[in-house]
């Protein structure tokens, strides 16, 4: 008997824990197990509603326009016959309320046991907003001048299918609204003429940017710029020289030198002063330097002697991806080239020591010892923008390194000015059940 | 001794009883549970599959204006964010609900997505995107089931009331859950020219604008309309970003009209052929003489006719028959602009109007793709959007089911 009692104890206290289990496992109610995304449906009726920007002018209309009518009937008409629904729109101002209600409109008193809403912040037709950049140096005066090459006289190489033209077109667009004065220099008398230090148009010639339209291949200037024991070296029979100067040149003017794609300073290129050279690859009115174009020109930024040496110091990296930063300005900027590219020409990290470089900012992510893209500062003054990647080249990630460097800001109208925006907000419910 | 025995056989026989008891119903709970957790994850799964498909315009980017098969399915109309859909890839879904047709001369079967009589959309197989590879590019083969319904939320629909002197015509205008009161209704009228003969028909066309009463109706009356007149009376409806489209045609003859289907998206051709390819009346077979033209919705919702040339084949005859005339004509629709094709025909002295549209939404096609609804499943989930196609305000339904047994299921 005595067993009998035991199991019939232990039934009770199973019950007991099956009453207990089920008083807390809680079945959901029918609604939830398959739910309509209500939050969605709100926010894709907004969109419908303001598709044709209709939603846009009515809230910004009298509360007595019948307009508000309008409104309430396409919203009746467009949901499903089962839901209620709360429209409300408020004001958006600043200070200490952000959000005033001006508008409610509904079709029940209650939107029932569950409900959800989204939201869409609508602009007057009213307002124009914009954005103004920050004049790069504009704290130091009128902002710092932007020279772009724009030589005719000169060739470009590794712009396949892009002329020098139609880049420093583009470069001017996308740029020349964050700089104080945009050059274009046209040929290369004007570019001796500015590294001489005399300006073209009165701009400031000190602290420059020099973006070189043309490659791999850089415009040398007639005359002294390309004589003897100044921009030729005899004895290697060599321009590497002129590379040198305008190294010293960017150091003595604080300037910052882009070159947008492949190996810098590997040819020079002038029409009128090489008519019969060309650059052992059959384009005309350019000769080449090779790798000694690059490492005079980082002699002559970091102040070092001139000593020609015509070793290959790049290499290839493969697919290189942009760095954290310039994501970040890319979408800062709203420039968006392709957030891989390929590099072949990416620079040692070794120059950074050897000619006292440090790197401002990334434009590519370090790939081991080797810099695909990023722009260099030398100690004393004097920067220098190098992207080593395979042609053709995207103008954008010049306009993205050299933006990443300088961090311009940007002023945008504000949406929470008064009078200028308003929230809309749409609560859906479902009529009947439970 | 005995009593021991008893009392340990009767508990340990009520304790396995019990045991079973309490299996059972723990089980059913679970099993609850379970069910509930998988009926979640297919809600989920439907959401957010009527997203990917909503939100992506596919690969190539114009798919829906190419005869191409997309590497990746989407309805995002490329020029746009949000939920705006394609109308022309729209178009290049597979229906599921019309029956489809083989054109005998060229022997290519036709989706048929039309709408009643007169109101004709034949997208050929060849270039329709069926739904087992829609399922493919979805991921979603052997996992789910889907059905995708594209309505129009705003249904216009034309009634003639008095016949002649005037034509009387009453628009009604609704949407899902009521109708659509003070909306702006702007209509296109074209009536066809009894002409006689073995000539081309030629059509009158009246455009105008009038605006729906307190219950969403609005009463037209056109003067110089015969009883026997054919015509095609086209009408928009808008209304605080609302927008729908309704039409009706009168003809004098259904036996011998002109049947538009279209052969190349990427070319914009369309086949003009006789009726008596698809519905075999018996003699006399005459032949259609036929005049086209092709009118756009405007971004003021307005109607306008877009000329078409000669070259584009608007006008020209179709035959029956087998012999050395031409059975069929090669029409070319003058741009990739969504609008309606309108080909008004005549044949022993039978006169009428046919319309295709171009893009589905200029004339508010339905669209039902993917799978038949399984009767041998437990649960069926839907989840609804808002989409705006080329302007017009459509809903986006999309029903899933799982394509794998559920192990709690008996």
């Amino acid at each position: 008997m005595m067993r009998t009692i035991e199991i019939l104890l232990v039934i009770i206290i199973i019950t007991g824990a099956f009453i207990i289990a089920s008083l807390f496992a809680v079945l959901p109610s029918p609604r939830q197990v398959s739910p309509l995304n209500i939050r969605r449906l709100a926010l894709t009726t907004l969109q419908t509603l303001d598709g044709d920007y209709d939603l846009s002018a009515t809230v910004f209309k009298a509360n007595d326009d019948p307009a508000w009518a309008q409104l309430q009937i396409a919203l009746s008409a467009c949901l499903p016959p089962n839901m209620v629904y709360n429209l409300t729109v408020y004001e958006v101002q600043g200070g200490g309320q952000l959000y005033t209600v001006i508008k409610s409109i509904s079709n029940a008193e209650s939107l029932g046991v569950s409900s959800d809403a989204a939201s869409s912040l609508v602009a007057s037709s009213n307002v124009t907003f914009s954005v103004t950049p920050e004049k790069i140096g504009g704290s130091q005066g009128g902002g710092v001048t932007l020279y772009i090459l724009n030589c005719s006289d000169s060739y470009g190489w590794w712009i396949t299918g892009y002329t020098a033209q139609s880049l420093a077109g583009d470069l001017y667009r996308l740029l020349s609204p964050y700089f104080g004065t945009t050059v274009m220099v046209q040929n290369t008398t004007q570019l001796g003429q500015i590294l001489n230090g005399t300006a073209i148009q009165g701009e400031t010639v000190q602290n420059a940017v020099v973006i070189n339209t043309v490659g791999e291949a850089v415009p040398i200037p007639s005359g002294y710029y390309a004589s003897t024991g100044v921009g030729y070296d005899s004895s290697h029979t060599s321009y590497a020289r002129y590379c040198y100067v305008l190294g010293t040149k960017v150091r003595a003017f604080n300037w910052t030198w882009a070159s947008i794609v492949g190996y810098p300073l590997y040819y020079v290129s002038n029409a009128g002063l090489f008519p019969n050279d060309q650059n052992d690859w059959g384009i005309y009115g350019m000769k080449q330097v090779g790798p000694a174009g690059l490492n005079a020109f980082l002699q002559g930024i970091d102040g070092q002697d001139y000593t020609y040496n015509g070793n290959w110091i790049t290499d290839e990296t493969g697919v290189v991806y942009l760095s954290s930063d310039a994501s970040y300005y890319c979408n800062y900027y709203g420039i968006y080239p392709s957030p891989y590219q390929t590099a072949t020409r990416a620079l040692p990290d070794s120059i950074l020591t050897a000619y006292h470089l440090s790197v401002t900012s990334y434009i590519f992510n370090k790939v081991s010892n080797w810099i695909a893209g990023a722009v260099y500062r030398n100690a004393y003054q004097g920067s220098f923008l190098a992207l080593g990647l395979t042609r053709t080249p995207d103008i954008r990630l010049t306009g993205l390194g050299l933006l990443c460097a300088y961090k311009p800001r940007l002023y945008r109208s504000e949406y929470t000015v008064n009078g200028t925006s308003r929230l809309v907000v749409l609560q859906l419910g479902q009529a009947g059940g439970v | 001794m005995t009593a021991s025995t008893i009392d340990h056989l009767v508990s340990v026989t009520v304790f396995l009883a019990a045991i079973l008891l309490f299996i059972s119903l723990f089980n059913q709970t679970i099993q609850t549970a379970i069910l509930y957790q998988r009926h979640r994850h297919l809600a989920t799964a439907c959401s957010d599959l009527l997203d990917n498909m909503l939100l992506n315009p596919g690969y190539p980017l114009d798919w829906g204006k190419t005869n191409s098969t997309p590497t990746s399915f989407g309805l995002q109309d490329p020029e746009f964010t949000q939920y705006r859909l394609s109308p022309f890839s729209l178009m290049r879904l597979q229906s599921l609900t019309g029956t489809p047709f083989t054109y005998p001369r060229t022997g290519v079967t036709y989706s048929n997505m039309s709408i009643g009589f007169g109101n004709f959309l034949f997208v050929p197989y060849t270039e329709a995107i069926n739904y087992s590879t829609a399922a493919q590019l979805l991921g979603t083969n052997n996992t789910y089931g889907f059905q995708l319904t594209i309505t129009p939320i705003v249904t216009v629909s034309v009634e003639e009331t008095h016949a002649e002197d005037p034509l009387t015509l009453v628009v009604n205008v609704a949407g899902t859950g009521s109708p659509l009161s003070n909306a702006e209704v702007s209509y296109c009228f074209l009536k066809v020219a009894d002409k006689g003969g073995q000539k081309n028909p030629s059509y009158t066309s009246l455009f105008g604008t009038t605006s729906t009463d307190g219950e969403g109706s609005a009463v037209l009356n056109i003067q110089d309309v015969d009883a026997d007149n054919a015509y095609v009376f086209i009408a928009y409806a808008h209304m605080s970003g609302l927008v729908g489209i309704g039409y009706h045609e009168r003809v004098t003859g259904y036996k011998e009209y002109v049947l538009p289907l279209i052969d190349s998206f990427e070319d914009r051709r369309v086949l003009l052929v006789h009726s008596y390819n698809v519905h075999d009346f018996g003699p006399p077979e005459s032949s259609v003489f036929f005049n086209a033209t092709f009118v756009l919705l405007t971004e003021d919702f307005t109607l306008r006719e877009m000329p078409m040339e000669n070259s584009t084949g608007k006008l020209g005859k179709v035959v029956y028959g087998q012999g050395t005339e031409k059975t069929y004509q090669n029409l070319t629709i003058p741009t990739y602009n969504p609008g309606i094709l309108i080909v008004t025909y005549q044949s022993n002295n039978e006169y009428g109007v046919v319309l295709m549209p171009w893009g589905i939404s200029s004339m508010a096609v339905p669209v039902t793709f993917g799978s038949t609804y399984p009767l041998d499943k437990e649960w069926v989930v839907t989840d609804i959007r808002q989409v705006i196609v080329n302007g017009i305000a459509y809903q986006a339904r999309l029903s899933l089911w799982s394509l794998k047994g559920y192990g709690v299921i008996s």
